[in-house]
């Protein structure tokens, strides 16, 4: 019923927001461009080549076990992503981007979008959930700063649905919204969640939104607080039940994240700082015993994640190789469910040096320091271990 | 109960923030002279680089810096006053 009052909601305020903005559009004197054919068809998109060199030591009850690897297009550090746009007139644009990621092809959006005036876009198809900031603008490697993503930001994914979204002056400000309507997540017998697809298996269908501010008149700082709203699908042959046997009610999930961003121009260095945290939640369920089918078990299901990121590039020197190097550090912090079978608190710090071949060429040498401390139950997930992970990254990324 | 609180607080929040987003923009969202005022190239310089470098002019043709332009503003928001101005300026610049 709720999700019905937001549907409606959404389709009200598409109806205010186009109305509203169709007098407003006649008042806003667009500035004289070329003149564009009817429909126009591009590809862009990004390609991303690594060399990796990683160390593994495990610990677990106090014996230690090392492990070494290295690779040319590992395949957290590959991709290969043609970006296909199709616009036909002022307002219709269809984007499509495939994606070889070293070991499969998938899909990383599919959508239509229609810009319905200033300040609305309507879109529909295969979306980038607007959760945070970072899976939707700064995944691509030649917009991130470090060698590898930071764990725990694309937990809210993409997923099939519609979504309403613009930005919007308010005086010397500037504000955004985006509000999406998908199919959902469904809950998976270790707690875990993960996208339910096309196909949804339940009636229950998740909100996602984030507002955004940006408080200056140069758009130098962007803060950002999403929400994420959603019952969860129950897939065939779970074995999880709720904890109270008489609440008919499934699980649910509940998120919310917090972002933040900020570019300023110190002569001659240029400043960038971005941050996220998140929270996931689904409520507790009764889950299976991997190691004793006639025992069950329960926890906590909070995820959270958080990372923190700052670079400097000196912009406005004179030296032409100084003012193409660019120097990234960023902290992620990590933490899954304590007694569960994935439980840990994982902690990363990642330094790197960038060289810009162009504006949207980068070469990239990164280390990265990882610990992981597991925290699952003893009793269904064996002796609780250490996981240290130092690596060594050459990445190349372009934009094309 | 605790969480299902913490739901429908979620819930109510986003709502909310909904509802407020509607009466700022049925009560009109103007921008300030000082903003109405910046230029294609001012407009390029401070909103590309929140996410990435400024692009280079040459590097796309005018239509399909226009297609670009469209999907920067489905990406990163920009408002439609800020992708023109953009979009003019780098077509102005572009290999034809």
């Amino acid at each position: 019923m709720k999700l019905r009052n937001t549907t409606f909601l959404l389709m009200l305020c598409a109806i205010l927001f186009g109305k509203g903005y169709a007098v407003n559009a006649q008042e806003v004197t667009p500035p004289a461009q070329q003149s564009s054919p009817e429909s126009q068809f591009m590809v862009a998109g990004l390609l991303t080549f690594g060399f990796v060199n990683q160390n593994t030591t495990n610990t677990i009850g106090g014996v230690k076990s090392t492990d070494k690897y290295n690779s040319l297009g590992d395949a957290d550090r590959f991709e290969f992503s043609p970006m296909l746009l199709w616009r036909h007139g002022d307002k219709l644009l269809l984007e499509f981007e495939p994606s070889f990621d070293g070991n499969t092809i998938g899909v990383n959006w599919a959508d239509v979008s229609y810009i319905v005036g200033p300040g609305l876009i309507v879109r529909g198809g295969y979306l980038v959930l607007p959760f945070g900031s970072y899976n939707k603008r700064l995944a691509a490697g030649w917009i991130n700063k470090l060698a590898s993503d930071p764990v725990g930001t694309d937990i809210a994914g993409t997923d099939f649905g519609v979504e309403v979204a613009g930005g919007l002056p308010l005086g010397n400000m500037k504000w955004s919204y985006d509000i999406s309507l998908t199919n959902g997540f469904q809950l998976n017998n270790d707690g875990t969640i993960s996208g339910v697809g096309i196909s949804a298996i339940n009636n229950g269908k998740t909100v996602c939104g984030r507002l955004a501010l940006l408080p200056f008149s140069n758009s130098s700082l962007e803060l950002g607080v999403s929400g994420l709203y959603g019952a969860i699908a129950t897939p065939q042959g779970a074995t999880f039940s709720n904890i109270n046997p008489t609440d008919r009610k499934g699980p649910i999930a509940s998120m919310y994240a917090v972002d933040l961003n900020y570019v300023k121009n110190l002569s001659p260095i240029q400043l960038n700082v971005k941050a996220q945290y998140s929270v996931s939640m689904v409520n507790s369920q009764n889950y299976l015993s991997p190691v004793d089918s006639t025992q069950t078990y329960t926890f906590t299901n909070t995820t959270t994640a958080a990372f923190g990121q700052v670079s400097v590039r000196p912009v406005a020197s004179k030296n032409k190789v100084l003012k193409n190097l660019e120097l990234a550090f960023r902290y992620t912090g990590y933490t899954a469910p304590q007694n569960s079978t994935w439980g840990q608190n994982y902690n990363e710090e990642d330094v790197a040096l960038d060289y810009w071949l162009s504006w949207r060429t980068v070469l990239k040498v990164a280390y990265e320091n990882i610990k992981s401390d597991g925290t699952s139950s003893v009793s269904i997930a064996g002796p609780q271990g250490t996981t240290a992970i130092s690596r060594v990254i050459i990445q190349f990324s372009t934009e094309f | 109960m605790k969480k299902i609180f913490r739901s429908k607080y979620l819930l109510t929040v986003l709502i909310a923030c909904f509802c407020l987003a509607v009466v700022l923009v049925t009560n009109g969202c103007a921008e300030s002279k000082k903003v109405a005022a910046k230029s294609g190239v001012e407009l390029w310089a401070e909103n590309c680089q929140r996410c990435h470098n400024t692009p280079s002019a040459t590097s796309f043709s005018a239509d399909q810096w226009k297609t670009i332009g469209m999907h920067m503003q489905t990406r990163a928001l920009l408002t439609t006053t800020e992708r023109d101005k953009v979009v003019a300026f780098l077509q102005a610049g572009s290999r034809n």
